[in-house]
């Protein structure tokens, strides 16, 4: 997808706005009445119900508690080198700059797919970076696993490991967007842009 | 197995600090130096000399060159293409701005003028393309579609894409800049001050550029935007600092040659009455 930025200076003159406005044709989904720029799935999802832990060891029950809020679910992992960085620094980008009766309703919750790794420190403190109020759990593979199948998520895997240890994970590189009606209706893949975000997340609040 | 890449294009993978070889910017730049090094040779036989250039103008010319290798090459060959739009502004500077008349100047005019009164094809394009409201529309167009979002997004994702609109940077820079360096095709009315306000005039799209990504609300360009960071500003930042080098560096260096156009032009020896 691709779109052009807002002009916040209306200087430009016609033959720039025609240029630039060439890349604003971003695909968009209908949902009723309004138009997503994120894909639509084609049978609204339910929120699901499973118990994680967060970064304070506490137990997060998800469908409990983010009830009646936007909730953007994500499954990563900390040394994610592309797609986990960039999503939440797109989102945690957008939501500093829209309203706070906007933000007050979203949450962000990042699944760890990579519990061996992302110890409950380093989950919270990089997740920090992006945003404070972006919400870490953890759970066992299986139980990641499980959840991942409960919402139509391919299972991440992990590869083997090199010489020296390391290694990458392969997950889903989509945001799932469960609204206020307890349910997913657009899912959000890699690619998403900021102006997108920035359109939907308003959108998003709406739906009750 | 790793494929050979000939030209920088954004790839979409995190960044590397390790050199990674370029062959199809390597025979670009021979290409370029041993046509420069042919162009910038004095004539042997020429009648007068009376247009050779000088020592230091042909060293300025070689400068011109290496501009050109740095912007393609790595590192910044590929910071600019698929990650950093701060790097890409350089590299529109280096190429379109900068390495052309560099190399310009550095070409021996006796050898231009020979070829123009040959009067065969590539003459009759250079005059077509150099004449001064022609290049300048071409430059001017060539700088707002290639940083059109859609141009950019698709064009860098390709090595030929990106290949492409390097090549276009690079030759409209050498048609925008000749009518003001080279003196061949003799074009009367085209004296200083008229070069003066063709500089600016052509210029003039940098500075919409510039603004519109110092300004805008959201990252224009989804390569950036999307690419793995290199640094710690955000896409956002970068593109800030991307349209600050367009304004600041670009804008002082036009109003910098039109300001020793001008004082030239205000030394010069007047016609008597």
């Amino acid at each position: 997808m691709t779109h052009s930025p807002r002009l916040s200076l209306g200087l430009a003159p016609s033959l720039i706005a025609a240029l630039f406005a060439l890349a604003g044709c971003g695909i968009s989904a209908e949902s009723g009445g309004r138009a997503y720029r994120g894909a639509m799935i084609a049978h609204a999802m339910p929120r699901p119900s499973f118990t994680l832990t967060d970064t304070h060891g506490r137990p997060f029950d998800f469908r409990a508690q983010t009830d009646d809020t936007v909730t953007l679910l994500f499954f990563g992992y900390l040394n994610c080198p592309d797609v986990c960085p960039v999503h939440l620094t797109n989102i945690a980008t957008v939501m500093r700059g829209l309203p706070y009766d906007v933000t007050s309703k979203v949450r962000v919750v990042f699944v760890t797919t990579d519990p061996a790794r992302d110890t409950p420190e380093k989950l919270q403190a990089w997740l920090a970076n992006f945003d404070p109020s972006f919400i870490g759990l953890r759970g066992t593979p299986e139980q990641v696993t499980a959840i991942e199948k409960s919402v139509d998520v391919a299972p991440a895997v992990a590869a083997a490991p090199d010489s020296a240890g390391r290694y990458e994970v392969g997950h889903a590189a989509q945001v799932l967007a469960f609204t206020r009606d307890d349910s997913a209706h657009v899912v959000y893949p890699f690619g998403t842009r900021q102006a997108d975000w920035a359109h939907d997340l308003p959108l998003l609040v709406k739906v009750k | 197995m790793t494929t050979v890449q000939w030209w920088c294009s954004a790839r979409g993978i995190p960044w590397r600090w390790s050199w990674q070889a370029y062959p199809g910017v390597w025979l670009a730049v021979l290409a370029l130096g041993a046509t420069y090094a042919r162009w910038s040779r004095p004539v042997a036989n020429a009648a007068s000399h009376a247009f050779t250039t000088s020592a230091a103008r042909r060293a300025g010319g070689w400068i011109g060159v290496v501009l050109v290798w740095m912007a393609l090459d790595w590192p910044g060959g590929p910071l600019g293409t698929g990650y950093l739009a701060s790097v890409h502004a350089a590299q529109f500077l280096a190429l379109a701005m900068v390495a052309p008349p560099l190399l310009l100047r550095g070409i021996d005019g006796d050898r231009i003028r020979a070829l123009l009164d040959r009067n065969g094809v590539v003459a009759k394009i250079i005059v077509a393309v150099t004449t001064p409201l022609v290049a300048m529309l071409a430059f001017t167009i060539v700088m707002l579609s290639t940083h059109a979002p859609g141009v950019v997004d698709t064009l860098m994702r390709t090595q030929l894409g990106a290949f492409a609109l390097d090549f276009a940077w690079f030759l409209s820079g050498l048609a925008f800049w000749w009518p003001v360096v080279i003196d061949v095709p003799l074009r009367e009315r085209f004296g200083p001050p008229m070069r003066m306000l063709y500089l600016f005039a052509g210029t003039q799209a940098h500075l919409y550029l510039s603004m519109w990504l110092l300004l805008a609300e959201f990252p224009a360009y989804g390569i950036y935007e999307l690419a793995p960071r290199v640094t710690g500003l955000s896409a956002l930042e970068d593109q800030q600092v991307a349209g600050g080098l367009l304004l600041t560096l670009g804008g002082t260096y036009v109003l910098a040659v039109i300001s020793v156009l001008f004082f030239r032009w205000f030394e010069e020896p007047q016609p008597e009455a």
